[in-house]
C-alpha cells in the first residue's frame, strides 16, 4: 500500500479506489456481492410488537415470555421490542408542535426504552439483560453467557432521519431496526411477534374473516398496498434489498406454540421473502 | 396447559386496546403547522474531505482564515467534514473481505472523526468546539457563545446502514450527513466547500472538456444519467421531499475568499434545487 505523490495536490492512498467517485453507478455494479459475510450467524431474532403485544399488557406478555425462555434451552436469540401506543401517541404531540422529521425520530426511541425495561425485568430471571447499540461487538459473549439480550428497535438514524418518501412520518421504525441489526449478524431468522396470524389476505380493519398468506414476496406485498399490514411497509423495502437475510416471518404471539415452532423452522403465520430467498430455496 | 390455552385463546379474541394508537390523519397535521425552523439563522457547511483535508495546510489554512473572519463578524455556522482516501482505503479493504455494507459504514465513519479533531485542534483558539450527535441540544448555546461546532460528516447509521440497491458501498456518507442535518436544523443554508468551481457536466479532473453548469435541479440532474455526480446520490432524492433545506450550494475553497463571501450570501459556486 503506497502514497501516491501529491501529482493533484491530494494526498492519495492507493487503493482500488483512489480517485473514484463513490457516486458512480459503475463502481457500484463494479463492487457488488450478493453474498456478505456474517457477524453472529445463529442467532435469532425475535421482534415483539409494541401495541400488538406490549400494550395488552400481562395477558400477551406473560406467556410469550415463558415461551421465550423455554426456546433458550435450543435457540440463541436477541428480543427486541418497539414502542406502540405510546411511540404514537409522541409523534402525534410532536407533529401538532411541528416538529420536524428528524425530531420525530429522535423522540420517539423513549417509549421503546420503557417496553425494552419491562420485558428485561421479566425476563431477568431467566437471563434477561439490556442491549444497546454500543454492545453489538459483545453480542457473543452475552449469548455465550447464556443471556437473552433484550434491545429497542428503532434505528439510531436520530436527527438523520430522512425524509420519508410515503407519508409524513418517519419511515424507519422498530421492525427496520430489529431486522437491519439482524442483517449485520447474519441472523438464522428474524420473526415479528404480532396479535395476528401473519399477514391477512384483505382489510384487517374490516372486520371479515380474512385468510392468513403463508407465503409472499417483500415486492409483491408492497405491490399489493394492503391496509393494515402487520410490519412497517419499509421493512419491506430494506428486506427487498438485503443480502443475508433474505426472509422474515410474522406470527400470532398470542397463540402458544407459534414462536417455538417458528424457531424450528416451521411453516407458521406468514413468511416474507426477498428474489435471494427464492434462489436459495430453489437450490 | 389446556387452561392456558384455552385462556391465551380467549385473550387472541381480545380486540388490540383502543385510544390515541393511531395518528389522526398525520398529512392534515403536518401541512397545518409545518416543521418549526430550529436554527434558521446558521449555515451549515461541510469541508470536503478527499476534496479540501487530503491537500492538507495548503488548502485548509485559508479556508479557516475565512471562517474565523466570517465567526468574528457574527456569521453562524455549524462546520461538518468529509472522510477522504482514508475512507476509501479501509472501504477498500471491507470490499475485499466481503464486509457488509453496515460494517464498511461503521468503518467510514471514524474518519470524519479524525478530520473533525484536527480542524477542532485548529480552530480551539477561535472557538472551535467538537459536537457528536449527544450534544446537538446545546447548540443554540454554542453558537449563542460565538463559538464554531464542528461535526464529523457521517451521520450515526453504522450497523443500521441499508444496503444500496447495486454494489456495497454506504449510500449515507457525509454528504448525507450534513445536508440531514441542516434540513433537520432549519438552517439558513447547507454549504459544501470543495475543490472546483462547481458542478459539471463531467468530472472536471477526468474530462478537461467538461462544461460548467451554475444552475440545476436535483431532479435534472438525476435524469440526467450523468455518473460521477458532484454530491450523494441520496442527497438529491431527500432534497426532493425535504421540508426545509430546499437547496445547496458547493463552492470552491480553493479560491481566495469564496467561503467568506458565501457565508454572506453571495452566489458564486453551483446550486442545486428541489424541483
Amino acid at each position: 500500500m503506497s502514497q501516491s505523490p501529491h501529482d493533484d495536490g491530494r494526498l492519495h492512498l492507493d487503493t482500488g479506489l483512489m480517485r473514484e467517485s463513490l457516486v458512480s453507478e459503475k463502481l457500484g455494479r463494479r463492487t457488488h456481492s450478493d453474498q456478505v459475510r456474517r457477524m453472529v450467524p445463529d442467532v435469532n431474532m425475535i421482534a415483539v410488537g409494541g401495541r400488538s403485544i406490549m400494550d395488552r399488557g400481562a395477558a400477551a406478555i406473560l406467556p410469550l415470555v415463558d415461551e421465550i425462555v423455554e426456546c433458550k434451552a435450543d435457540h440463541r436469540m436477541i428480543v427486541g421490542v418497539g414502542g406502540g401506543t405510546r411511540a404514537r401517541h409522541t409523534q402525534q404531540i410532536g407533529l401538532d408542535l411541528g416538529l420536524p422529521n428528524g425530531g420525530l425520530a429522535r423522540i420517539v426511541g423513549g417509549s421503546e426504552e420503557q417496553n425494552r425495561d419491562i420485558l428485561q425485568f421479566l425476563l431477568a430471571p431467566n437471563g434477561g439483560i439490556v442491549f444497546i447499540k454500543d454492545e453489538i461487538q459483545n453480542l457473543q459473549l452475552q449469548l455465550n453467557d447464556g443471556m437473552i439480550p433484550v434491545t429497542i428497535g428503532q434505528p439510531p438514524y436520530h436527527c438523520w432521519e430522512p425524509p420519508p418518501s410515503e407519508g409524513v412520518l418517519p419511515e424507519n421504525g422498530p421492525d427496520v431496526g430489529l431486522f437491519l441489526m439482524a442483517e449485520v449478524f447474519g441472523a438464522r431468522s428474524v420473526t415479528y411477534v404480532r396479535d395476528v396470524d401473519g399477514v391477512l389476505d384483505g382489510d384487517v380493519s374490516s372486520g371479515a374473516e380474512l385468510e392468513t398468506i403463508p407465503r409472499i414476496s417483500a415486492r409483491e406485498l408492497l405491490e399489493r398496498g394492503l391496509p393494515g399490514l402487520p410490519v412497517e411497509r419499509e421493512l419491506l423495502r430494506t428486506l427487498d434489498r438485503a443480502r443475508s437475510v433474505n426472509a422474515v416471518r410474522v406470527i400470532n404471539g398470542l397463540v402458544p406454540g407459534q414462536l417455538r415452532a417458528a424457531l424450528a423452522g416451521e411453516d407458521v403465520g406468514t413468511l416474507i421473502h426477498n428474489d435471494r430467498y427464492t434462489q436459495e430455496s430453489a437450490a | 396447559m389446556t387452561e392456558r390455552v384455552q385462556w391465551l385463546k380467549s385473550q387472541a379474541e381480545t380486540p388490540a386496546p383502543t385510544g390515541p394508537g393511531a395518528i389522526d390523519d398525520p398529512l392534515a397535521l403536518r401541512r397545518k403547522f409545518p416543521p418549526v425552523r430550529m436554527l434558521p439563522n446558521t449555515w451549515v457547511l461541510k469541508i470536503g474531505g478527499q476534496s479540501i483535508m487530503d491537500r492538507g495546510r495548503d488548502a485548509v489554512q485559508p479556508i479557516l482564515e475565512q471562517l474565523i473572519e466570517a465567526r468574528r463578524r457574527g456569521i453562524n455556522f455549524i462546520l461538518g467534514v468529509g472522510g477522504g482516501t482514508r475512507a476509501r482505503h479501509v472501504y477498500s479493504l471491507g470490499l475485499d473481505l466481503d464486509l457488509p455494507t453496515a460494517v464498511l459504514a461503521r468503518l467510514g465513519a471514524a474518519v470524519p472523526v479524525q478530520n473533525a479533531r484536527m480542524l477542532h485542534m485548529l480552530l480551539a483558539e477561535h472557538g472551535g468546539i467538537m459536537c457528536y450527535v449527544d450534544h446537538f441540544e446545546l447548540l443554540p448555546m454554542f453558537l449563542n457563545a460565538g463559538s464554531i461546532p464542528i461535526v464529523p460528516g457521517m451521520p450515526t447509521f453504522e450497523y443500521w446502514e441499508k444496503s444500496p440497491e447495486t454494489g456495497r458501498i454506504p449510500p449515507h456518507r457525509t454528504d448525507a450527513g450534513v445536508y440531514l442535518l441542516g434540513e433537520f436544523l432549519g438552517a439558513r443554508g447547507v454549504l459544501f466547500i470543495k475543490d472546483e468551481d462547481g458542478l459539471y457536466t463531467d468530472d472536471p479532473k477526468k474530462n478537461p472538456d467538461a462544461e460548467f453548469v451554475p444552475e440545476i435541479t436535483a431532479g435534472e440532474l438525476l435524469a440526467s444519467g450523468q455518473d460521477e455526480l458532484i454530491v450523494e446520490r441520496v442527497v438529491l432524492e431527500y432534497m426532493q421531499r425535504a421540508a426545509q433545506v430546499r437547496e445547496i450550494r458547493f463552492i470552491n475553497g480553493l479560491k481566495d475568499g469564496a467561503v467568506l463571501d458565501a457565508l454572506e450570501g453571495g452566489t458564486g459556486g453551483s446550486v442545486i434545487r428541489a424541483d
